[in-house]
């Protein structure tokens, strides 16, 4: 291999271009706005990501293995529904949550069932998924709202804990579990490999079904942990939370250099790829106050991002 | 294989510590202290609608705009989430309280949902009111209201009575609201079923149905209604959206001159529908005054000139407004007929 080929070997173009251009945006903000940097701001402005930052940890893993999940948003308003009845029939908030978490995680196996058993393709099971939740959710709660949950409850969402937000921490938590489950057992290769050639890993002895059953149950219990994270911070649990909301995290994870084809990408992209969302759509809130400014930034983002993988990435990347 | 999972986990390493430290922090310069106010520097007003885009709430934005004109010391930003999600409006509010807004004046979408992104933006030192619909208690400082619940409600039953032919009318009626939890509506159907069950009308009301502000729904939901209520002669559109939906529909059955439909929305959005006599009667308030008041009583605040237990105030041009507890009252509805809605364009 010759210098060029140093070059393109070199696995991490897109997580570098990343880099720079969240530089950019906070070069541009340190040149025209120089209190958006500052720490409290920063803080505070951080609450409108972690759980979006949570959806995204699953969603990158689900599409590694060339899957989607569009029924996130549909699995937070069953968490906060059932959350909400609990709470308003007299049980703890907590012990709601907790009730609310475990339904999310079982929405997520009947996803992953009927992936994985009646092999139908993931788009049409959690589209489909995705209209049955949140119908499901706006009929038991009758488009109710609760609120006026208990303010230590409240802490959960609003609260902050050693200098960050407390769903900054549940984030991070997260993200150190996925991690070492991807990079420490053989879950993380069985992922790339279901991504790349499903039929070659069932020959494999892969265990196909039980990476995606997991993945897809892993997908329920976050949307279920962010929509715990959403009732705390906004102190109400409704059917209509997390309306959208796929797109933003899908959005996100693309941005990140994960492939939509499945097999490539990794968690360090899709971390940039949301600090980069994020950033870009504070800034421009922030800057030009005009919200329909914000779409249109967004859809550049994410073509921008598409072009950008498919100049630096080479056509063997992950599968050396 | 193992070589490159290796790799991955430092780099997830790295990872860890952009998003420990990156992602709040940035690197914050030293800055000015937030939220203090100069001498002679202008009023950063902020005008939040619930939904931007509306050409009800595009409409206020023109007579919020001539207001801070008029009074030269204000500088008026119009930012709403455009597809009208009360979570982005919470967000919105507090991305605005950062900035150092003097005052956020806001139509909440969803009062608990933005409740406490509001009383947030107050412990800033923000000056918070609403305006077109009120938000929970301790939100806000006061509430700019267009007209009280009960003179729309009121308005739109009379209005109603009148066109069908007077009171002693008897006729089956129905709402199309917007949605079952909107405070604003629900305030309404509750004055409109006392006026409806006192003497001055003789209708009767046969179903609330919501159209989850949605005009197609709208328009399906007043099909049914014309299907499972036969003698129907009335229908209330109670927002800017259901009411169109409903006239819609009643001009598609070929019902028009014989299924009135009256109800809350701009001049411009009903226009064709009382052009050919679907509508004879569009009930609203002034939306440019209630525009341009909501940016008077947000200056007055935030220059001092109106505080807590007033109960009158001068706004200028539009007269001495009433003040009842901490509500700003705009005044009456406005009904635009056939003869009179050319004189609109909003």
């Amino acid at each position: 291999m010759g210098e060029g080929g140093i070059v393109r070997s070199f696995r991490y173009w897109h997580e570098i271009v990343l880099l720079v251009l969240i530089g950019v945006v906070f070069a541009f903000a340190q040149m025209f706005e120089p209190r958006f940097l500052q720490l409290d701001v920063q803080r505070e402005l951080s609450t409108h990501i972690w759980e979006i930052a949570i959806l995204c940890l699953p969603m990158t893993l689900i599409i590694i293995t060339a899957g989607i999940d569009l029924s996130v948003g549909g699995m937070m308003a069953l968490c906060a529904v059932t959350l909400g009845m609990l709470f308003q029939r007299g049980l703890s908030p907590w012990v709601a949550a907790t009730m609310g978490i475990g339904v999310a995680t079982l929405c997520g196996v009947l996803n992953g069932l009927v992936v994985t058993r009646i092999r139908v393709h993931p788009l049409i099971v959690t589209l489909a998924t995705m209209a049955a939740f949140r119908g499901a959710a706006e009929g038991l709660s009758l488009a109710r709202p609760v609120s006026s949950f208990p303010e230590a409850f409240g802490w959960l969402g609003q609260g902050v804990w050693w200098g960050l937000p407390v769903p900054a921490w549940c984030f991070m938590g997260l993200l150190l579990l996925t991690a070492s489950a991807v990079g420490l057992s053989r879950w993380g290769s069985y992922c790339y490999a279901v991504g790349m050639n499903p039929e070659a890993c069932r020959f494999a002895a892969v265990p196909v079904n039980r990476v995606l059953l997991g993945l897809y149950a892993f997908s329920g219990f976050a949307s279920g942990l962010a929509a715990v994270l959403f009732v705390a911070r906004r102190n109400t649990a409704k059917a209509d939370i997390g309306m959208g909301i796929e797109l933003l995290v899908i959005t996100a994870v693309v941005t990140g250099g994960v492939s939509i084809f499945g097999g490539r990408g990794n968690l360090l992209g899709m971390v940039l790829g949301v600090l980069l969302i994020h950033e870009t759509r504070e800034f421009v809130s922030w800057r030009w106050s005009r919200d329909e400014l914000n779409f249109v930034v967004m859809g550049l983002l994410l073509i921008l991002s598409v072009l950008l993988h498919r100049w630096l990435t080479p056509a063997n990347r992950n599968t050396s | 294989m193992k070589k490159r999972s290796g790799l991955g986990l430092i780099l997830v390493g790295i990872a860890l510590g952009v998003g420990c430290g990156g992602q709040p922090g940035g690197e914050g310069p030293e800055g000015a202290a937030p939220g203090t106010a100069g001498e002679d520097r202008k009023v950063t007003f902020y005008l939040v609608p619930k939904k931007k885009g509306l050409p009800y709430f595009s409409s206020c934005a023109e007579g919020a705009r001539a207001a801070a004109a008029a009074l030269g010391n204000v500088e008026l930003i119009y930012d709403g989430p455009t597809d009208g999600s009360p979570e982005k409006q919470a967000a919105m509010i507090e991305t605005f309280a950062l900035k150092g807004a003097d005052v956020i004046a806001v139509s909440p979408n969803d009062p608990d949902v933005v409740g406490p992104a509001m009383r947030k933006a107050r412990e800033k030192g923000v000056h918070v009111i609403t305006w077109d619909a009120d938000g929970v208690a301790d939100s806000r400082e006061f509430f700019v209201n267009q007209a009280t619940a009960q003179a729309i409600a009121y308005g739109m039953v009379d209005t109603m009575v009148r066109d069908l032919g007077g009171a002693e009318v008897s006729a089956d009626v129905a709402i199309v609201t917007a949605y079952l939890t909107a405070a604003n509506q629900n305030i309404w159907i509750e004055h409109m079923k006392e006026r409806l069950a006192s003497s001055a009308s003789q209708l009767n009301l046969v179903a609330v149905k919501p159209s989850d502000e949605d005009q197609k729904l709208a328009f399906s939901v007043t099909q049914d209604l014309m299907k499972a209520y036969p003698a129907i002669k009335g229908f209330f559109g109670i927002s800017s959206v259901s009411f169109p939906g409903a006239a819609e529909a009643v001009r598609q059955a070929g019902k028009t001159g014989e299924i009135l439909v009256t109800g809350l929305a701009t001049p411009n959005s009903m226009r064709s529908y009382v052009e050919d006599g679907t509508v004879k009667s569009v009930v609203l308030w002034n939306t440019a005054e209630l525009g341009y008041l909501t940016v008077l009583v947000g200056e007055a605040l935030a220059t001092g000139t109106l505080s807590a237990g007033a109960t009158e105030f001068d706004a200028g041009k539009l007269g001495k407004k009433k003040v009842e507890g901490d509500q700003v009252i705009l005044g009456d509805i406005m009904v635009f007929t056939k003869e009179t809605i050319g004189d609109f364009d909003f």
